[in-house]
């Protein structure tokens, strides 16, 4: 049965409105849905007692997933909004998608940082209202860098370079788990990242050949920085979040070799600009030790 | 460089050189910089099974994948990216990676997993060009690999069916879609007045979308109201593919052949009053200065038409 369906939809993080053909039901419901879960999220505003979920900071969590929940932390800071940070070893199998961190806000879950920004931007909080649309494709254009080269290399270096998979990966990622269930666990995960590259045509490429397209990504973010302080005018954006939970987590994480960190340390104005956001939204969490101390993270080995 | 290079890809149809995206990309690239291939299509062959596309094959060696064909070509000097600066050259590798996270999984699904699309367009058109047996197994492979493509990288967990992720991959593509045409605003290129790889890849992702016929594509329609972006594939194939025999604008030929015969006919109709003319003419009972051109009551055959 297909139908017709003009959706109109005004709510502002919407962009598309075009007359849609459609077979199934599943695509009116999900939309519909949609559009109902921003109208319900713009009616409260952001609550005090909104809570942050990722896996264990010390035992657990993984360099791909401390990266993008320090994106999000960061994010939710550049928008002055407060979240508590809860470590759960089951944080994954809470979250809606399956991926970690994810925030619990009022009565919505949200996770990942791209529906957790339209989740703010419904609610008044935006941190890209003053770009034009050139800007604003290119700022999505180079979160999807990020995404695509920094976040699949994260995910290739743990779980498919065998020395990193047995060594770090797998015994972290099952640490809250007793016999047998942490090998079955571990290697599900590993065996379902290794389709994933498979799928994307990463599961050819070498070590080197991973290393060569961070660096050549770092080269790129690096001269879209250029001298500025953010990526865009003098205010951060998601993209500046984004980033800096990659870079930073990168940085300071250890894995088996340096050689990640080394790639990235080579790019002086991206060292500044993580030293930087640091100092000015992270600076402030921690009393008596150091903000490096917070954002530590996994300090493997 | 006189080096002969040979690429493998798929053969084209509805107008472009090739209907294979990744294809079109590095066909589009060498004739941006310059080089000179010859293009030897897989149709036909076993390789549309075994191989990889597109392959470029160059003394002796073999590169496969756009992105490392791409490098090789301009180590050999074949560089159209010459001209950018720094920050566009960023720019490019942030709008490729855009086209691969956004618009791809669309395009995947519509061309291969929707089902009206596939039972009457890619399939028919892939079965079409491999070899017997391969017709039977060419299709369903690269449909097997796009959906499984799509599932992976886009569902929440691998449990999830595809009709709960179509929603989502196709608002994302439309979003890419207006970006695009944000970026590209009224001018002919991305980056200046020369082709660089970006209008490359942009071309090649979205010119079968353009051109082909699909019977249900919502994607396409929205794509019809972006003129910007469909002026762009339009003047890269006028440009640069001209010469090739799959010329686009059909359209425009068969208007032509409705003139042609509606002058045809016209040029009939003169034809036949002048020969009234003549007669009269040179009917004897006529004066010779008599210029009317009416025709007279002797010829039968009157002035309606036939």
């Amino acid at each position: 049965m297909t139908l017709m369906l003009s959706v109109p939809l005004t709510l502002s993080n919407f962009s598309c409105y075009s007359p849609v053909c459609i077979d199934s039901s599943h695509f009116i419901m999900s939309l519909a849905a949609e559009a109902f879960v921003s109208q319900i999220a713009a009616a409260e505003p952001w609550p005090e007692n909104a809570t942050l979920y990722q896996p264990l900071r010390e035992d657990q969590i993984l360099l791909s997933d401390c990266a993008s929940s320090l994106a999000v932390q960061a994010y939710l800071r550049m928008c002055n909004l407060p979240v508590q940070v809860s470590y759960r070893p089951n944080a994954e199998y809470m979250s809606p998608s399956g991926k970690v961190p994810f925030v619990h806000v009022g009565n919505q879950v949200v996770s990942e940082l791209g529906p957790i920004v339209q989740f703010t931007k419904a609610k008044g909080h935006s941190l890209s209202d003053g770009l034009d649309d050139v800007q604003r494709a290119e700022m999505k254009a180079y979160m999807e860098l990020v995404n695509n080269m920094l976040l699949t290399a994260e995910l290739y270096i743990q779980w498919c370079d065998d020395n990193t998979a047995a060594e770090i990966s797998r015994p972290r990622y099952s640490s809250p788990y007793s016999w047998p269930l942490n090998h079955i666990l571990a290697y599900q995960k590993q065996w379902e990242v290794r389709r994933k590259m498979t799928a994307v045509g990463w599961a050819g490429k070498n070590l080197e050949q991973v290393y060569e397209d961070v660096s050549q990504c770092c080269q790129a973010l690096s001269q879209r920085l250029g001298t500025q302080p953010y990526f865009f005018n003098k205010q951060p954006t998601e993209l500046d979040a984004l980033v800096f939970g990659h870079l930073f987590t990168i940085l300071t994480t250890r894995l088996t070799s340096d050689e990640l960190s080394e790639k990235v340390k080579s790019y002086s104005n991206l060292l500044a600009f993580c030293r930087r956001i640091e100092q000015s939204y992270f600076e402030d969490s921690q009393a008596g030790s150091s903000s490096r101390g917070y954002s530590k993270g996994p300090s493997l080995f | 460089m006189a080096t002969s290079m040979e690429l493998r890809c798929w053969g084209g149809d509805w107008g472009l050189p090739s209907i294979h995206t990744e294809s079109l990309v590095v066909l589009a690239y060498a004739k941006f910089s310059g080089a000179k291939l010859t293009v030897a299509p897989i149709d036909w062959t076993w390789r549309t099974l075994t191989g990889t596309v597109p392959e470029l094959v160059c003394q002796g060696s073999t590169v496969t994948e756009p992105a490392q064909i791409l490098n090789y070509l301009r180590k050999l000097r074949f560089n159209a990216d010459y001209e950018l600066s720094a920050r566009q050259g960023a720019d490019t590798m942030a709008y490729i990676a855009l086209l691969e996270e956004k618009l791809r999984p669309a395009l995947l699904h519509t061309f291969w997993v929707d089902t009206e699309n596939y039972s009457s367009l890619t399939r028919p058109w892939f079965a079409s060009r491999s070899p017997f047996p391969l017709n039977f197994l060419v299709p369903g492979h690269h449909a097997n690999t796009a959906l499984s493509r799509i599932l992976l990288t886009k569902s929440d967990s691998p449990l999830h069916t595809i009709t709960e992720v179509e929603g989502k991959i196709y608002s994302e593509a439309k979003e890419c879609l207006n970006l695009l045409s944000h970026r590209l605003g009224t001018a002919y290129y991305f980056f200046g007045n020369t082709p660089c790889s970006l209008d490359a890849f942009v071309f090649g992702f979205l010119a079968p979308l353009h051109k082909a016929s699909l019977p249900s594509s919502p994607l396409q329609n929205h794509l019809r109201q972006l003129e910007n972006l469909q002026r762009f594939c339009d003047h890269i194939l006028n440009a640069h593919f001209s010469s090739h025999p799959g010329s686009p604008q059909p359209v425009q030929e068969t208007v032509d052949a409705n003139l042609q015969k509606l002058t045809q006919l016209v040029n009939k109709e003169s034809n036949l009053i002048e020969k009234m003319d003549d007669n009269l003419r040179s009917s004897p009972q006529h004066k010779p200065f008599r210029a009317d051109p009416r025709p007279s009551p002797s010829n039968s055959t009157g002035s309606t038409p036939a």
